[in-house]
């Protein structure tokens, strides 16, 4: 299951949608588990693993993922061998993951690049690598042309992502 | 076979992080004698860190598997200027591809690891990896990431980002490549065409009946492929039918397939000739009535 948290004020329709993109693209329920404010102590652009880390967590099952959504800025990423640019963040196997829409003006109309990258973070909590598919959700979000993409995964990811939340399933 | 080098000898402690090749990082739990069939053999147990799952080998293997200590900063380093280098390489015959990708992976240590992964997305800038090779890139950068990781002391996702950052850097486009770019570095194009040589595989190699026909399949746009579908339709009509007895299923199928096929050039090349089809059927029929 996954248990969406919106860190800001959202549309509930927008909500809805991307509920459903993101059933359609892993096969497992989502819904909205309600908002939640922002962790003090820290300000716009925010590290996003820093944030993450601070959140506290919705009431959930172990094999639950929640997927935290923002509308806030999110700062670059330092890595070993430069920055990156940062829309989200999670861990690989991890149990919460989180998304900015902060790079899309109407939610609404911009839903498939918000779900798109929610689909991104979701997959590598179920340890999805990172995508040779430059269609595919999980190629890395950072290339020129990602943000074009749609909400898809490559049979490859698909069937990848099918087989850890079947044995996931307690 | 290719000899392979061992490694320098090995000595492991308890808490000692190792890479067994294939499996990923494991931590070496234990170092222990134990009596098995009479011998006194002494076991290095270690737990993989992934999973949890326990592996015991005995300590003279442990140089022949190619159990190695986790790679160190220089060699971290050395696969980063590898990974942003113009190094192209990737070979278009499938099964040599194949041979040293196993090799690199078992043997190869981390930079073989960075082969593997920058060799097949380098080819799959050419055209889609077949299903096992995308399998094989996935556990390569899947053990390359953990060992990153675990020598950076960083995260997994830190360790992937890092090397997809070099891999596909931010801002530009993902080139489009040629077979010709490959053959001048390969130098043939053997891999291009499946001959009959494919059924003499070695047995360590993995490559599914999946990889083995998409390969050529992505390669028909540029190649002339009704001519070599052709000819190994020809092929696979007369040898089938000169040695194997009439008994086999597969050379039934075999037949069955290739009798439509046979007839046309037949027709073609002798139209006086509709009776021999039904001559020929008749004996290959009685013989095995009469067994």
């Amino acid at each position: 299951m996954i248990r969406l948290v919106t860190l800001d004020a959202y549309d509930p329709k927008v909500i809805d949608r991307l509920c459903k993109v993101l059933y359609t693209a892993f096969g497992v329920g989502c819904e909205h588990a309600g908002d939640m404010p922002l962790p003090g102590g820290q300000s716009e652009p925010f590290d996003a693993q820093a944030l993450l880390q601070a959140l506290p967590s919705p009431r959930a099952y172990a094999d639950d993922k929640i997927l935290y959504l923002t509308s806030r800025k999110l700062k670059p990423r330092s890595l070993v061998s430069g920055d990156v640019p940062s829309s989200g963040f999670s861990n690989q196997n991890g149990p919460r993951a989180l998304v900015s829409s902060a790079g899309v003006k109407d939610p609404e109309a911009g839903l498939k690049l918000i779900a798109r990258h929610a689909m991104h973070q979701l997959g590598h909590t179920w340890e999805l690598h990172h995508c040779l598919d430059p269609r595919c959700a999980m190629y890395p979000p950072w290339t020129l042309n990602y943000d074009a993409g749609d909400t898809f995964f490559d049979t490859f990811c698909r069937d990848k992502s099918e087989q850890k939340i079947r044995l996931a399933k307690s | 076979m290719a000899e392979t080098v061992l490694p320098p000898p090995l000595t492991l402690a308890v808490g000692d992080r190792v890479v067994y090749p294939n499996q990923g990082v494991c931590r070496v739990t234990s170092v222990e004698s134990k009596e098995v069939a009479g011998q006194t053999l002494t076991f290095v147990t270690m737990k993989r860190e992934e999973d949890g799952a326990v592996v015991m080998v005995p300590e003279a293997k442990v140089r022949s598997i190619g159990l190695r200590k986790v790679a160190g900063r220089a060699d971290v380093d050395r696969v980063f200027s590898f990974l942003r280098s113009d190094s192209d390489k990737a070979n278009l015959d499938w099964k040599q591809r194949a041979r040293t990708n196993v090799e690199r992976m078992s043997q190869g240590g981390l930079m073989g690891l960075a082969e593997v992964v920058k060799g097949l997305q380098v080819l799959s800038e050419l055209r889609p990896l077949p299903t096992k090779e995308r399998e094989l890139y996935d556990n390569a950068r899947h053990l390359l990431v953990a060992e990153l990781s675990a020598s950076l002391s960083i995260a997994e996702v830190d360790a992937e980002d890092s090397v997809d950052v070099v891999l596909f850097p931010p801002g530009r486009e993902r080139p489009k490549r040629t077979a010709e770019e490959f053959r001048t570095a390969t130098g043939d194009e053997d891999g291009m065409e499946l001959g009959e040589d494919l059924l003499g595989l070695g047995g360590e190699i993995e490559l599914g009946g999946e990889s083995e026909p998409e390969e050529p399949e992505a390669e028909v746009a540029a190649e002339p492929p009704p001519k070599a579908k052709a000819a190994g339709k020809a092929k696979g009509e007369k040898k089938p039918a000169a040695k194997k007895p009439a008994g086999e299923k597969k050379a039934t199928e075999k037949k069955a397939a290739a009798r439509k096929p046979a007839a046309k050039p037949e027709k073609k090349a002798a139209p006086k000739k509709p009776a021999p089809k039904a001559a020929a059927k008749k004996p290959a029929a009685k013989p095995a009535k009469k067994k």
